[in-house]
């Protein structure tokens, strides 16, 4: 009986699609970034030159992440969820991401009062994790305390077991590249260091992708990365838009095989315009792309057209 | 520590599994293993603590806030013009690079501070008129600004390095709070060291950018550099020092100056809150 009970089929598509689909529901983000589905799993990786608005696009996520879906009777259309954001570039303006939260609940709930606003204001702020790291160790040890992190956030807050997929974010990958490169052909140069395999470039980006991992086993999360082209990209001086800007991966091949989607913003020269546009695409396998223009403007970024 | 780290995910259910064996019977065999589970918890928050002394504390937004609203403040330049261009000045815990071609007033910045300088400052805002206390009043404000000359990287690796000893040290006083750091030029200690083939020129620039934010950072301070122009595509001047450096400043400032109007022109490459693309005028006397 046993054997035959290994045989049966343990649920159909449609209660696996209804399963998947319940347990981590896909993030809907507002524009620019409305086009493809992402869920818990997937690794988006958001390259350009600086600057770019990349970091941009990460508060624009954020926020729509942290803010709730329903409160107090007014619909804000967020996501609910925690955001862990680690900043290895050590640029992050938070007044920016406060302003930006400010305007984004005194749009959505016109009617609130002060007070009300000031309390969503600080239960959003609080659903926003933050960690700066100046060097890769630091990077690696953050992770490893990810977990931990974690666990003590959802025991406080009581959060329910649905709601547990949230999403990380790392602004610029590329940050430590050279430092961890020099330190590859500095370890190269040591007498005694055949046979061992020592710290390089190779291993610390192995180690990164290997904790991440491991916390995404745990706690199913949507990774947002930025990288930033550290060598000069292939420009022949066409504003043409179809045309893909080659720059260079630099990134080792362990990191390339993690990233499941990846996407493309630049700054568009427009002499027309006042402003600079931006323009995002996603690097899709088919020949076709969703290519997007957008302006960041005051209160965030604005799809136009 | 990376075994007793991989356990990680493991803890809570060791916690259960403790749990569900403290309810069953007092048998030796079970107190010996709740002791064994015990003792695991606590190398596993030990291992814990020890790894979180490794890295930057995780801080909450509503923290963060706290800090930038508390301590973050906004340095004014000097200069009208530039301050309501950068909505009041240089901002506390930021790196600010002041790009612009030779002889375009990026320098005047570091002789701003001289002391012909400080007492017209002085007098135009109606200091009394005594020579006496005029001097002293200079004098002091003289012996806050330290200048110091360094012509190789090392040496200003160095520096900082002492300086962010003497920060984080115990017996830093409240006259030895440093709010404002100017490096003029960085271009010049970097540029020779880079290109080559090899990379080590690019990665004491990464190091130098990653040190000089923590300190703006963790110790309160405005950083200001300054970097030349270079030859770029289409024969149009752009800021030296390559693609990578241009992801380490907070702010990227274009200065460029006319001489036959005395009018120098600032305008934003690059910056976390204004649009980039504006620029303003202003005149330097």
């Amino acid at each position: 009986m046993a054997a035959r009970a290994w045989i049966e089929t343990d649920e159909t598509a449609k209660e696996m699609l209804s399963r998947v689909l319940t347990k981590s529901p896909p993030f809907q983000f507002r524009p620019p970034l409305h086009r493809l589905p992402l869920r818990a799993g997937n690794v988006v990786e958001i390259t350009g030159p600086s600057p770019s608005a990349k970091t941009h696009i990460l508060i624009h996520a954020a926020i729509d992440c942290i803010l709730p879906g329903q409160w107090k009777g007014v619909d804000y259309g967020g996501l609910d969820r925690l955001v862990v954001y680690i900043d290895l570039d050590c640029k992050f303006d938070v007044l920016r991401l406060s302003h930006l939260l400010k305007l984004r609940i005194t749009e959505a709930g016109s009617g609130l009062l002060f007070d009300d606003g000031e309390e969503l204001h600080s239960l959003c702020m609080k659903r926003f994790l933050y960690v700066r790291c100046y060097s890769s160790l630091e990077f690696l040890s953050a992770l490893k305390t990810l977990h931990h992190q974690l666990v003590e956030r959802v025991v406080e807050e009581e959060v329910e077991e649905g709601s547990g997929v949230h999403c990380l974010m790392i602004d610029n990958i590329g940050a430590f590249h050279w430092m961890d490169r020099a330190v590859s052909s500095a370890a190269k140069s040591l007498p005694g260091c055949n046979g061992r395999r020592g710290i390089s470039l190779d291993s610390i980006v192995e180690a990164v992708v290997r904790e991440m991992k491991k916390v995404l086993v745990v706690h199913p999360m949507l990774v947002m990365v930025t990288k930033a082209t550290v060598l000069g990209g292939d420009r022949s001086g066409s504003n043409d838009v179809t045309q893909n800007s080659s720059y260079r991966e630099f990134m080792p091949l362990v990191w390339q095989s993690f990233v499941t989607h990846r996407l493309l913003v630049r700054a568009v020269d427009d002499d027309s315009c006042e402003q600079t546009r931006y323009l995002l695409e996603w690097l899709l396998s088919s020949p076709r792309s969703f290519v997007e223009r957008f302006l960041v403007k005051d209160a965030g970024l604005s799809c136009d057209l | 520590m990376a075994a007793a780290a991989e356990s990680q995910p493991a803890s809570l259910r060791l916690k259960e599994v403790r749990h569900l064996l403290s309810q069953s019977l007092h048998s030796r065999e079970v107190r010996l293993l709740v002791v064994i589970f015990n003792s695991c918890n606590q190398g596993i928050s030990q291992v814990l603590s020890i790894v979180d002394t490794l890295h930057q504390p995780w801080l909450d937004g509503l923290e963060l806030l706290q800090d930038a609203m508390d301590n973050k403040r906004v340095l004014s330049t000097g200069i009208a013009a530039v301050d309501s261009f950068l909505h009041g000045g240089l901002r506390v815990g930021q790196l600010t690079e002041l790009a612009g071609p030779s002889s375009s007033g990026k320098t005047q910045v570091g002789n701003f501070f001289s002391s012909k300088r400080i007492r017209h400052f002085l007098s135009e805002n109606g200091s009394p008129p005594s020579s006496q206390d005029d001097a002293g009043i200079v004098h002091r404000v003289m012996s806050r600004i330290w200048r110091h000359s360094v012509f190789e990287i090392s040496l200003l690796f160095d520096m900082l390095h002492q300086l962010e000893f003497r920060l984080g040290s115990q017996e830093c006083m409240e006259g030895c709070k440093v709010q404002l750091l100017i490096v003029d030029s960085v271009s010049s200690l970097i540029t020779p060291i880079l290109g080559g083939g090899s990379s080590q020129g690019y990665s004491l620039m990464a190091s130098l950018g990653v040190l000089l934010k923590k300190l703006a950072h963790e110790h309160d301070i405005a950083i200001l550099v300054t970097n030349h122009m270079v030859g770029g595509e289409r024969g149009n001047p752009k800021p030296a020092l390559g693609e990578s450096w241009k992801s380490i400043p907070h702010v990227r400032l274009l200065l460029s100056c006319d001489y036959e109007t005395n009018t120098c022109n600032i305008s934003t490459l690059k910056h976390p809150s204004l649009a980039a693309g504006r620029s303003a005028s202003f005149v330097i006397d």
